[in-house]
């Protein structure tokens, strides 16, 4: 107890604000706030009244409010500290996705998240963040081991566990994402290139069994984007509809809240994973770029912060929630522009959703603890 | 950088390893833009052309059907709402078939299985409506509240069909077989009409002129744009795309009054003789506009355009007489001795005779190159002496007619037929008219014989054996003589009219052919015609005082197998037309009755005639006749 807390006291004297990555943050709360902004106009399309609207808009600023406090505490923690309990975080990692697989309360036929005090608590999104840190306490305590086989069996056992658990939820999306994170890291570890594509041939050869093993609508939702026309009135509808959303954005959209088919109710999710399309439509192509342009920028400070590292650790921390963050915005914005199957993984900081919003601030928390640990602040 | 690890035994950091992850974040980036500009910019307007499509969609508005009213301008098809309960597949499915299904007919007391099986047999979106039962008002009021109960079930108000009488009555049996009724199309129907624009459960005409008219009274349906929800529901109007066109107001030739009339008449003769099928007509023979067509017994269709109870048809499809069948056109019958009016003008067109030529009549007479004792007797078993053409069709004499048709030979006598549409249907625009026979060279062939056997031939003559007619194309046969000699095609539809029943466009009379027969022997038979009233077989009908020379020809036609005093059954006919005086062609009123199986020893048809003529004409006079013996009807009560 005496090491820690002597750790703590020492992290916060150290008075390393001075090199707080503000440009991180401002680009997390620009798209926070671009994703309150089209989450109101998304809620005015389903029927909503502005009321409603509102109050989910208040519940997702508290959400912010609560995420920035975590972000703040994170962040004024040296990261260091978090690689004492990598045993204790990857147990409550499998209790947590346990527990929702036990009690958890169904949304769109998926049990995925828990229903915590009246709030809905995804367990996986915060699990997705706690995998990265577990990672990279093991990848960096491969150090010269780092190029054999074992480095990459032991990286995807553990993280095969809960990929699996997330998997029977099922959240094929969420899965997925705890692959990518686990691909990214073992990628810039340093782990055998060769290795690591033989395993990818491995995958590669077991996916049509995961396919099989998936249920009809889930096969039948993933296969859309490849022709919607298969079976537009169901399945495909949304994909259909949120193609003709973003197509008809043009160069500047046709205003916030003013989208023809968000406000017609006509985007079914789209307050959740196809809030993309909600920007397409009424903010246009420039407002899209936009978008992707604050996600730009948010990864290179990212990678930046990543290289400019004291130790692998704060390396392996950065490139794991680099790989999350790109991975989940070529999925989602891909689903949204019809060139990635339909899986339910939301939009970083965009989509509303208070624990993907808490794990993420949380995430970029622990990459400022990074960037004020770092030796010598670079850039 | 030196050493960044300051020593430190560290994973090391690979400048490749950062510059190929950022590289594939670039591409990345690029690969999301591409696609958006793709999109967005290079198909932007095949989008924005689908996302309207996509929220919005035409939907069908009904027209109005068009109404129908009698010559005079009553209504007696009119348009009333009625309360139809309706599933939505996507929602009922969602929370449970049976279940909702259940609740629903334990509410309105109605067979769930059979609401089921209506709702499982619906193979469409699974956002239209399913049609799954007609209910009351008060059932209506009740699945709306209790709608919390039911998700997915909605009540829908559609326009029914309602039959009124000449007083407005809600009384569809007076007019059934004129006017016919409404039902829902059909999945067959559907299948073919579809193209034209009818929906799933559309009502269509069925039987009358709602049937024969059903373009002209269905209109066409309008289209409006309407926005929908993720749903695919509609939830708003946006606008009319086309308005709808109301179907055209149809007029009848009929006036309800004076079917009320033949329907009362018939109904007496009916029943004073025990007659279960009959058919009385009244026809303008100027025009061939009919006025009145009453086949008993009739239906109601008003119980049709409701939705008829199975029980309630299979009584219709049980009763004796046959009610669902307009017995007027759909069914033929022997026509018996005012089939003469064919054999004598075709004996006149011929030659075979002149007008006062004497031929000898016999008790039986002997079929020409048949074995002798193979005869044909005449009514009276006796004969009557010689006789010209008026007095053998005044006295109807068979064994004239007998040589009258050998001597013109099967040809002429067909011909003469078919110039008074026999044999053929009269075109009246009704559904389901038959054509009846005529005996003819061709007809034997078909039955298997390389002509007609001449008493075959001679039985033709008086319209038995090989002779069959719809009470219709008689009438008309004889309209044809009344006017001079003109054979029109039966009206049934006068025109079109305004909403409130006045005519706006009167469709013509149509002249299908003209007789051969010069006017002077067409004369010949219409003075016979008259001589049957006043001196032959017609009783005291002549006593009436009528404003015109009735003239008209009686018949009794054996048909079936023998009764047990070994006479055959028969049938009874009486036409007759009101000219201004006799031989004239100006007459604007013609009847036929025919009764079916009217065995009594009187002609009852006759006497159905002579009560609608004092009906009609307000005659002060009661003249009937019981059939059985001959009293006054009105000592007799």
């Amino acid at each position: 107890m005496g090491a820690i807390s002597s750790t703590f006291s020492q992290n916060v004297r150290a008075h390393k604000w001075r090199v707080f990555d503000w440009q991180l943050l401002l680009y997390v709360v620009l798209l926070v706030g671009f994703g309150v902004a089209m989450g109101y106009s998304a809620s005015l399309g389903a029927g909503g009244s502005s009321a409603s609207g509102m109050s989910q808009t208040v519940k997702t600023v508290i959400w912010t409010g609560i995420g920035l406090t975590i972000f703040f505490v994170a962040a004024s923690v040296d990261y260091h500290w978090l690689t004492t309990f990598t045993v204790p975080i990857y147990v409550a990692v499998l209790g947590l996705l346990a527990i929702t697989t036990v009690i958890g309360t169904s949304l769109f036929g998926a049990q995925m998240s828990v229903t915590v005090a009246g709030l809905d608590f995804q367990f996986s999104e915060v699990c997705k963040v706690l995998m990265v840190v577990v990672l990279a306490s093991f990848l960096t305590g491969r150090r010269e081991k780092v190029g054999r086989l074992s480095t990459i069996v032991g990286a995807g056992v553990l993280m095969a566990i809960p990929t699996f658990m997330v998997y029977r939820q099922p959240d094929l999306g969420t899965a997925l994402v705890f692959v990518a994170i686990l691909v990214g890291m073992l990628f810039m570890s340093g782990a055998s290139i060769g290795w690591m594509a033989v395993m990818a041939g491995g995958v590669v050869a077991v996916a049509p069994l995961a396919v099989q093993s998936l249920a009809i609508y889930q096969r039948q939702r993933l296969f859309c984007f490849l022709d919607p026309s298969v079976d537009p009135q169901h399945t495909c509808y949304q994909l259909i509809q949120s193609l003709n959303a973003v197509g008809s954005g043009g160069w500047f959209g046709e205003g916030l809240t003013a989208g023809g088919l968000n406000r017609s109710g006509l985007l079914p999710v789209q307050s959740t994973d196809f809030i993309f399309s909600v920007v397409a439509e009424e903010l246009g192509f420039i407002g899209g770029l936009i978008v992707l342009a604050l996600f730009g920028l948010l990864v290179w400070r990212v990678l930046v912060i990543g290289w400019g590292a004291r130790d692998a650790l704060g390396t392996m921390v950065s490139v794991g929630l680099a790989s999350m963050i790109l991975f989940q915005l070529l999925v989602n914005v891909g689903m949204v522009v019809g060139i990635m199957p339909v899986t339910g993984i939301p939009l970083p900081f965009v989509t509303y959703g208070g624990s993907s919003m808490i794990s993420l601030l949380f995430g970029m928390g622990i990459l400022e603890s990074v960037r004020m640990h770092s030796r010598k602040p670079t850039f | 950088m030196a050493d960044l690890n300051e020593g430190r035994l560290d994973l090391p950091r690979s400048p490749a390893r950062f510059i190929a992850f950022g590289v594939s974040a670039v591409l990345l980036f690029t690969l999301l833009g591409g696609r958006l500009f793709q999109l967005q910019i290079l198909q932007g307007d095949l989008y924005a052309r689908r996302a309207a499509a996509a929220h919005t969609a035409e939907i069908p508005i009904p027209a109005p059907r068009g109404l129908i009213f009698d010559r005079t301008g009553r209504p007696v098809a009119v348009n009333v709402p009625s309360w139809a309960v309706k599933a939505r597949p996507a929602d009922v499915t969602k929370a449970g078939v049976s279940t909702v299904i259940g609740r629903l007919a334990s509410l309105i007391g109605a067979n769930a299985k059979v609401l089921e099986q209506r709702f499982d047999a619906f193979h469409g979106s699974p956002y239209d409506l399913v049609p799954l039962t007609k209910v009351s008002r008060q059932a209506a009021l009740l699945v709306g509240e209790r709608s919390q109960e039911l998700p997915g079930i909605v009540v829908e108000v559609d326009p029914q069909r309602e039959y009124l009488d000449e007083k407005g009555n809600l009384d569809g049996s007076l007019l059934a077989h004129a006017i016919g009724y409404t039902g829902p199309i059909s999945e067959t129907e559907l299948a073919n009409l579809a193209s034209q624009g009818y929906l799933p459960d559309d009502p269509i005409g069925r039987d009358g002129v709602e049937s024969s008219f059903e373009q002209e009274l269905r209109g066409t349906y309008g289209a409006q744009l309407v926005q929908r929800d993720a749903l695919g529901r509609a939830v708003k109007v946006l606008d009319t795309v086309r308005e709808p066109t109301p179907g055209k107001n149809l007029m009848l030739t009929i006036d309800a009054a004076t079917q009320r009339m033949a329907v009362d008449a018939l109904t007496w003769g009916m029943k004073a003789s025990g007659v279960q099928e009959g058919v009385t007509m009244v026809m303008n023979p100027q025009t061939g506009e009919i006025l009145a067509m009453a086949s008993l017994p009739a239906y109601d269709n008003n119980k049709f355009a409701a939705g008829i109870s199975a029980t309630d048809y299979q009584a219709y499809l049980t009763r004796p007489g046959k009610p669902l069948r307009n017995h007027a056109i759909s069914d033929t019958y022997p026509p018996g001795s005012t089939f003469k009016l064919v054999t004598g003008l075709g004996a006149l067109e011929s030659g075979v005779t002149t007008p006062t030529r004497l031929w000898p009549t016999y008790g039986c007479y002997q079929i020409p190159n048949a074995p002798r004792g193979q005869c044909l007797f005449d009514w009276n078993h006796t004969g009557f002496g010689p006789l010209n053409l008026t007095q053998a069709f005044a006295i109807s004499s068979d064994t004239f007619f007998y040589q009258m048709a050998v001597k013109q030979g099967v040809d002429r006598l067909g011909d003469a037929a078919a110039q008074l549409g026999f044999g053929k249907q009269s075109g009246v625009p009704l559904p389901g008219e038959a054509a009846g026979i005529v005996a003819s060279t061709e007809w034997a062939r078909r039955n298997g014989r390389p002509n007609l056997y001449t008493g075959e031939l001679a039985q033709a003559g008086i319209g038995q054996n090989v002779i069959a007619v719809t009470p219709l194309q008689l009438l008309n046969a004889y309209s044809t003589l009344a006017n001079g000699g003109k054979l029109m095609r039966p009206m049934i539809v006068r025109g079109e009219t305004s909403d409130s029943g006045k005519l706006v466009k009167a469709y013509l009379p149509e002249i299908l052919g003209t007789l051969k027969a010069s006017a002077a022997d067409q004369r010949v038979i219409r003075i016979a015609a008259r001589e049957v009233v006043t001196s032959g077989h017609a009783y005291n009908i002549r006593d009436l005082n009528l404003p015109g020379a009735l003239s008209g020809k009686t018949g009794t036609a054996e048909f079936g197998a023998k009764t047990r005093n070994n006479t055959l059954p028969f049938h009874s006919w009486f036409v007759a037309y009101l000219p201004s005086k006799p031989g004239a062609t100006d007459a604007k009123l013609a009847v036929v009755t025919f009764t079916y199986a009217a065995v009594v020893p009187g002609n009852v048809s006759l006497e159905v005639v002579k009560y609608f003529l004092q009906k009609y004409f307000k005659l002060d006079q009661d003249l009937r006749l019981d059939p059985h013996n001959f009293a006054l009807v009105r000592n007799a009560n």
